[in-house]
Protein backbone atom coordinates (compact mmCIF):
# COMPACT_ATOMS: atom_id res chain seq x y z
CA UNK A 1 0.00 0.00 0.00
CA UNK A 2 1.48 3.38 -1.28
CA UNK A 3 1.82 6.59 1.33
CA UNK A 4 1.03 9.88 0.15
CA UNK A 5 1.90 13.13 1.25
CA UNK A 6 -0.33 16.04 -0.10
CA UNK A 7 1.00 19.77 0.73
CA UNK A 8 -1.43 22.75 -0.05
CA UNK A 9 -1.05 26.10 0.87
CA UNK A 10 -3.54 28.78 0.57
CA UNK A 11 -4.04 32.66 1.32
CA UNK A 12 -4.70 33.78 4.56
CA UNK A 13 -8.40 34.27 4.32
CA UNK A 14 -11.85 32.53 4.99
CA UNK A 15 -12.46 32.12 1.06
CA UNK A 16 -10.25 29.44 0.34
CA UNK A 17 -11.83 27.58 3.73
CA UNK A 18 -14.49 25.97 2.00
CA UNK A 19 -12.45 24.30 -1.19
CA UNK A 20 -9.79 22.94 1.12
CA UNK A 21 -12.66 21.39 3.26
CA UNK A 22 -14.62 19.78 -0.04
CA UNK A 23 -11.14 18.73 -1.19
CA UNK A 24 -10.36 17.02 2.20
CA UNK A 25 -14.17 15.17 2.67
CA UNK A 26 -13.52 14.30 -1.31
CA UNK A 27 -10.02 12.65 -0.10
CA UNK A 28 -11.87 11.15 2.88
CA UNK A 29 -14.97 9.44 1.19
CA UNK A 30 -12.28 8.06 -1.54
CA UNK A 31 -10.33 6.43 1.47
CA UNK A 32 -13.25 4.42 2.92
CA UNK A 33 -14.38 6.87 5.72
CA UNK A 34 -17.84 6.77 6.32
CA UNK A 35 -20.23 9.49 5.92
CA UNK A 36 -20.22 10.60 9.40
CA UNK A 37 -16.45 10.86 10.00
CA UNK A 38 -16.14 12.54 6.93
CA UNK A 39 -18.44 14.90 8.60
CA UNK A 40 -16.17 15.10 11.74
CA UNK A 41 -12.95 15.85 9.97
CA UNK A 42 -14.49 18.35 7.58
CA UNK A 43 -15.78 20.07 10.41
CA UNK A 44 -12.55 19.89 12.46
CA UNK A 45 -10.66 20.98 8.99
CA UNK A 46 -13.15 24.08 9.28
CA UNK A 47 -12.47 25.19 13.28
CA UNK A 48 -8.28 24.11 13.07
CA UNK A 49 -8.03 26.79 9.55
CA UNK A 50 -10.58 29.29 10.41
CA UNK A 51 -8.43 29.88 13.86
CA UNK A 52 -5.40 29.82 11.86
CA UNK A 53 -7.14 32.34 9.48
CA UNK A 54 -8.61 34.66 12.27
CA UNK A 55 -5.81 34.30 15.11
CA UNK A 56 -2.63 32.97 13.61
CA UNK A 57 -1.81 34.13 10.26
CA UNK A 58 -3.58 37.43 10.78
CA UNK A 59 -1.91 39.69 8.04
CA UNK A 60 -3.69 39.21 4.85
CA UNK A 61 -0.52 38.41 2.54
CA UNK A 62 0.50 35.31 5.07
CA UNK A 63 -0.70 32.14 4.04
CA UNK A 64 -1.62 29.27 6.03
CA UNK A 65 -0.01 25.65 5.07
CA UNK A 66 -1.21 22.04 5.06
CA UNK A 67 0.42 18.89 5.28
CA UNK A 68 -1.70 15.86 4.60
CA UNK A 69 -0.61 12.28 4.82
CA UNK A 70 -1.89 9.22 4.34
CA UNK A 71 -0.49 5.83 5.34
CA UNK A 72 -1.63 2.02 6.34
CA UNK A 73 -3.65 3.36 9.34
CA UNK A 74 -4.99 6.80 9.62
CA UNK A 75 -5.38 10.51 7.99
CA UNK A 76 -2.91 12.95 8.81
CA UNK A 77 -3.49 16.61 8.93
CA UNK A 78 -1.32 19.25 9.73
CA UNK A 79 -1.91 22.98 9.62
CA UNK A 80 0.45 25.26 10.07
CA UNK A 81 -0.30 29.19 10.41
CA UNK A 82 2.80 31.78 10.66
CA UNK A 83 1.82 33.90 13.89
CA UNK A 84 0.81 37.32 14.35
CA UNK A 85 4.09 38.23 14.01
CA UNK A 86 3.47 41.77 15.57
CA UNK A 87 5.65 42.78 18.53
CA UNK A 88 4.07 42.33 21.84
CA UNK A 89 1.63 39.92 20.47
CA UNK A 90 1.46 35.87 21.35
CA UNK A 91 0.76 33.08 19.63
CA UNK A 92 -2.87 32.87 19.37
CA UNK A 93 -2.28 29.20 21.14
CA UNK A 94 -0.62 29.34 24.78
CA UNK A 95 -1.72 27.17 27.46
CA UNK A 96 -2.44 30.07 29.56
CA UNK A 97 -5.01 30.63 26.25
CA UNK A 98 -6.04 27.03 25.99
CA UNK A 99 -6.59 26.42 29.99
CA UNK A 100 -8.74 30.26 29.87
CA UNK A 101 -10.78 29.23 26.60
CA UNK A 102 -11.23 25.46 27.96
CA UNK A 103 -12.42 27.10 31.54
CA UNK A 104 -14.55 29.75 29.81
CA UNK A 105 -16.13 27.34 27.30
CA UNK A 106 -19.81 27.42 27.59
CA UNK A 107 -22.68 26.58 25.38
CA UNK A 108 -24.34 29.67 25.44
CA UNK A 109 -21.04 31.55 24.46
CA UNK A 110 -20.92 32.64 21.11
CA UNK A 111 -17.35 31.63 20.56
CA UNK A 112 -14.69 29.32 21.91
CA UNK A 113 -16.03 26.08 20.77
CA UNK A 114 -13.51 25.25 18.27
CA UNK A 115 -10.57 23.93 20.02
CA UNK A 116 -12.68 21.58 21.78
CA UNK A 117 -14.88 20.32 18.90
CA UNK A 118 -10.69 19.56 17.82
CA UNK A 119 -10.25 17.76 20.75
CA UNK A 120 -13.74 16.10 20.72
CA UNK A 121 -13.81 14.78 17.22
CA UNK A 122 -10.10 13.90 16.42
CA UNK A 123 -8.42 10.49 17.28
CA UNK A 124 -5.26 12.53 18.05
CA UNK A 125 -4.34 16.24 18.17
CA UNK A 126 -1.24 17.87 18.85
CA UNK A 127 -0.64 21.69 18.96
CA UNK A 128 2.32 23.78 19.66
CA UNK A 129 4.53 26.49 18.62
CA UNK A 130 6.66 26.55 15.66
CA UNK A 131 9.46 27.85 14.37
CA UNK A 132 7.45 30.86 12.19
CA UNK A 133 6.33 32.21 15.28
CA UNK A 134 2.90 30.38 14.70
CA UNK A 135 0.80 27.32 15.99
CA UNK A 136 1.06 23.76 14.44
CA UNK A 137 -2.20 21.72 14.68
CA UNK A 138 -1.87 18.12 13.96
CA UNK A 139 -5.08 15.61 13.57
CA UNK A 140 -5.21 12.37 13.27
CA UNK A 141 -7.97 10.50 11.99
CA UNK A 142 -7.59 6.21 12.20
CA UNK A 143 -9.37 4.21 9.35
CA UNK A 144 -11.58 1.72 10.69
CA UNK A 145 -10.51 -1.00 8.61
CA UNK A 146 -6.94 -0.36 7.87
CA UNK A 147 -7.11 -3.76 5.29
CA UNK A 148 -10.27 -2.01 3.78
CA UNK A 149 -8.28 0.92 2.60
CA UNK A 150 -7.47 1.42 -0.98
CA UNK A 151 -5.12 3.77 -1.79
CA UNK B 1 -20.68 38.20 -1.72
CA UNK B 2 -24.45 38.99 -2.30
CA UNK B 3 -26.19 37.55 0.52
CA UNK B 4 -29.23 36.47 -1.76
CA UNK B 5 -26.82 33.27 -3.05
CA UNK B 6 -26.14 32.02 0.14
CA UNK B 7 -29.86 32.64 2.00
CA UNK B 8 -33.49 33.15 1.41
CA UNK B 9 -35.21 35.73 3.39
CA UNK B 10 -39.04 35.43 3.76
CA UNK B 11 -41.65 36.62 6.27
CA UNK B 12 -44.82 34.57 7.35
CA UNK B 13 -46.95 35.98 9.81
CA UNK B 14 -44.91 37.96 11.29
CA UNK B 15 -42.01 35.70 11.57
CA UNK B 16 -38.99 36.32 9.48
CA UNK B 17 -37.50 32.98 7.86
CA UNK B 18 -34.15 32.88 6.64
CA UNK B 19 -33.84 29.71 4.70
CA UNK B 20 -30.07 28.66 3.81
CA UNK B 21 -28.98 27.67 0.79
CA UNK B 22 -25.34 26.88 1.52
CA UNK B 23 -22.80 24.92 3.55
CA UNK B 24 -21.82 27.14 6.81
CA UNK B 25 -17.98 27.48 7.27
CA UNK B 26 -16.22 30.56 8.16
CA UNK B 27 -17.13 32.65 4.70
CA UNK B 28 -20.79 31.74 4.71
CA UNK B 29 -21.11 32.18 8.46
CA UNK B 30 -19.60 35.82 8.26
CA UNK B 31 -22.34 36.76 6.27
CA UNK B 32 -25.30 34.82 8.21
CA UNK B 33 -23.90 36.82 11.21
CA UNK B 34 -24.26 40.34 8.64
CA UNK B 35 -27.48 39.18 7.98
CA UNK B 36 -28.59 38.41 11.52
CA UNK B 37 -27.34 41.80 12.76
CA UNK B 38 -29.30 43.61 9.98
CA UNK B 39 -32.63 42.01 11.12
CA UNK B 40 -31.60 42.86 14.78
CA UNK B 41 -31.32 46.28 13.95
CA UNK B 42 -34.33 46.94 12.22
CA UNK B 43 -35.98 45.56 15.90
CA UNK B 44 -37.37 42.22 14.63
CA UNK B 45 -38.11 40.15 16.96
CA UNK B 46 -39.26 36.64 15.85
CA UNK B 47 -36.70 34.63 13.47
CA UNK B 48 -36.92 30.82 12.17
CA UNK B 49 -33.40 29.60 10.52
CA UNK B 50 -33.91 26.81 7.83
CA UNK B 51 -31.15 24.99 7.07
CA UNK B 52 -32.84 21.82 5.27
CA UNK B 53 -30.10 22.36 2.54
CA UNK B 54 -27.08 23.02 4.72
CA UNK B 55 -24.87 20.20 5.13
CA UNK B 56 -22.49 21.68 7.04
CA UNK B 57 -22.03 23.90 10.21
CA UNK B 58 -19.27 24.92 12.12
CA UNK B 59 -18.70 27.00 15.36
CA UNK B 60 -18.51 30.11 14.08
CA UNK B 61 -22.38 29.87 12.58
CA UNK B 62 -23.63 27.82 15.66
CA UNK B 63 -22.18 31.02 17.63
CA UNK B 64 -24.29 33.57 15.46
CA UNK B 65 -27.46 31.93 15.84
CA UNK B 66 -26.86 31.22 20.02
CA UNK B 67 -25.74 34.93 20.04
CA UNK B 68 -28.80 36.02 18.01
CA UNK B 69 -31.30 33.82 19.34
CA UNK B 70 -30.04 35.13 23.21
CA UNK B 71 -30.45 38.54 22.37
CA UNK B 72 -33.78 38.58 20.73
CA UNK B 73 -35.53 36.84 23.93
CA UNK B 74 -34.20 39.87 26.01
CA UNK B 75 -36.34 42.11 23.82
CA UNK B 76 -39.16 39.40 23.91
CA UNK B 77 -38.63 37.82 20.51
CA UNK B 78 -36.85 34.36 19.65
CA UNK B 79 -34.77 32.64 16.95
CA UNK B 80 -35.99 28.95 16.51
CA UNK B 81 -33.47 26.29 14.29
CA UNK B 82 -35.52 23.79 12.10
CA UNK B 83 -34.69 21.13 9.75
CA UNK B 84 -31.14 19.98 10.76
CA UNK B 85 -29.45 17.16 8.60
CA UNK B 86 -28.09 14.48 11.30
CA UNK B 87 -24.16 16.04 11.29
CA UNK B 88 -25.86 19.10 11.95
CA UNK B 89 -28.05 18.00 15.17
CA UNK B 90 -24.32 16.03 16.30
CA UNK B 91 -22.62 19.67 15.84
CA UNK B 92 -25.21 20.75 17.75
CA UNK B 93 -24.80 18.57 20.34
CA UNK B 94 -21.39 18.63 20.50
CA UNK B 95 -21.09 22.17 21.23
CA UNK B 96 -24.08 22.44 23.92
CA UNK B 97 -26.16 24.67 21.29
CA UNK B 98 -28.90 22.53 21.34
CA UNK B 99 -29.91 23.39 25.04
CA UNK B 100 -29.63 26.89 24.34
CA UNK B 101 -31.23 27.57 20.84
CA UNK B 102 -34.86 25.42 20.57
CA UNK B 103 -34.35 22.71 17.34
CA UNK B 104 -37.60 21.51 15.09
CA UNK B 105 -37.90 19.31 12.75
CA UNK B 106 -39.80 21.64 10.41
CA UNK B 107 -40.39 24.41 9.43
CA UNK B 108 -43.76 24.81 9.87
CA UNK B 109 -43.06 23.59 13.42
CA UNK B 110 -40.92 26.02 13.94
CA UNK B 111 -43.23 28.80 13.29
CA UNK B 112 -46.32 27.08 14.99
CA UNK B 113 -43.93 27.49 18.12
CA UNK B 114 -44.02 31.26 18.29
Amino acid sequence: MAQADIQLQIPSAVFYIEPVRAFVGNLARSLGFSRKRVADIQLVLDEICSNAVHHGSVDPTDSVKLHIGIDTHALEILVQDTGTQQAGEKSWLTDERLSEIETNRSPSNERGHGIFIVKSLSDTHEMQPNAAGGTDVRVVFRFPKPSDIRI
Amino acid sequence: MDSTKLMNLREESGIKIIEIKTDLSSYAASDLRKVLEGLLAEKVEKVVVNLSQVSHINSTAVGALVGVAKRLRQSGGDLKICALADNLTRTFNLIGASSVVEIYESENSALAAF
